[in-house]
């Protein structure tokens, strides 16, 4: 019994040893972003569909870009990926969707207010067998592809989203009225 | 030590590793539950890029919220107690696209049932059904003013004012 329990801790010891630490610190390619509870790492992790792991509702295609992805890391841990590399707004959906299911090396940062869940920002990414990083910045790219009509319109992709002006159209940007906008702003400015 | 008991120790040991990694969960251990709270921009929030947590709740915020959704932010639902879901599915479809059932209901107080399921430190939820829905009740620009400030444009700002 004595072995047993000596075994099972030494299975611990590994497991919580492994999850992030597996390149060196001197590897990690992140930026700081003076983030909450800011933390940057570097790990190998298969990219996985959160429904998908969750529910047991798995569609061939990770859900094709409508569901958030994750990484389960080397502890089993499953991480939640909610950034890309750029500067704002944008998720980390498109930049892993083309690599669910797979295991890649993840580059980026760890953040979350005390007491909250931790996000994964995701900077780089390297697949398996390839020789350099790639960095998390498709989704811009894809917006542009998918709004020939806008992409070269002057601004970036928020103040032209036909999805979110449609919204502010309706509802002002307090989302209340255009008269509370209005209203605001008198008091505001 | 004879060969069987090295293999008694090391099935034990990986028995131990599984249970304690989770690897081995089954998919579908989640809880059927009704839960009320606003739906929010995750990042904005944890990650404290726009200042304090709750600078980025309600309408101070709102704009920035339909941003982050359209541009595939997890989209979480705050309960009155601070507690955290990320809404992974509304009402069938996924909520990584800014579909427009997603956009519509940023900062809105609603209630949801659904399947909730905790994974390492993280509520998830997956909402077959929205029960109600408040609209917008947190009117944190009075205290907030626009989070982030450039929400309005100033061109915009002008026009609402009717001074251009």
């Amino acid at each position: 019994m004595k072995n047993n329990i000596r075994f099972a801790a030494l299975a611990a010891l590994l497991v919580f040893a492994l999850p992030f630490a597996s390149q060196a610190a001197e590897d990690i390619k992140a930026k700081p972003w003076n983030l909450a509870g800011e933390e940057l790492a570097r790990f190998d992790a298969k990219v996985v569909d959160i429904v998908c792991e969750l529910s047991g509702d798995c569609p061939a295609d990770c859900g094709g870009g409508s569901r958030q992805l994750g990484l389960i890391a080397g502890n089993g841990d499953l991480l939640l990926a909610g950034k890309n590399s750029q500067a704002i707004f944008t998720g980390a959906v498109v930049d892993l969707l083309p690599h669910c299911g797979t295991t890649v090396t993840v580059d980026g940062l760890f953040t979350g207010i005390d007491g909250g869940p931790k996000l994964f920002q995701v900077q780089f990414i390297r697949p398996q067998g390839a020789g350099e990083d790639i960095k998390a910045n498709a989704w811009g790219k894809t917006w542009n592809a998918n709004h020939p009509d806008l992409k070269d319109k002057k601004g970036p992709w928020f103040r032209k989203d036909p999805r979110v002006n449609a919204l502010i159209e309706r509802d002002g940007y307090l989302g209340l009225s255009h008269a509370a906008d209005k209203e605001f702003l008198e008091w505001f400015e | 030590m004879r060969p069987g008991s090295i293999l008694r120790q090391v099935l034990f040991g990986a028995v131990a590793l599984i249970a304690l990694t989770g690897q081995g969960r089954a998919a579908g251990d989640g809880e059927r539950i009704q839960v009320t709270g606003e739906i929010m921009d995750t990042w904005c929030y944890l990650s404290g890029v726009m200042g304090g947590p709750e600078a980025t709740l309600g309408t101070a915020h709102h704009t920035c919220a339909m941003w982050c959704a359209a541009g595939g932010i997890p989209v979480g639902l705050r309960t009155e107690e601070g507690e955290i879901y990320m809404v992974l599915k509304l009402e069938g479809a996924g909520t990584a696209d800014g579909s427009p059932a997603v956009l519509e209901i940023q900062s809105n107080q609603i209630t949801a049932d659904g399947m909730a399921y905790a994974r390492n430190g993280i509520n998830y939820l997956i909402v077959e059904r929205i029960v109600s829905n408040e609209g917008i009740t947190n009117v944190s620009h009075e205290d907030y003013g626009l989070v982030p400030p450039f929400a309005i444009p100033k061109g915009e700002k002008k026009k609402i004012l009717g001074s251009e």
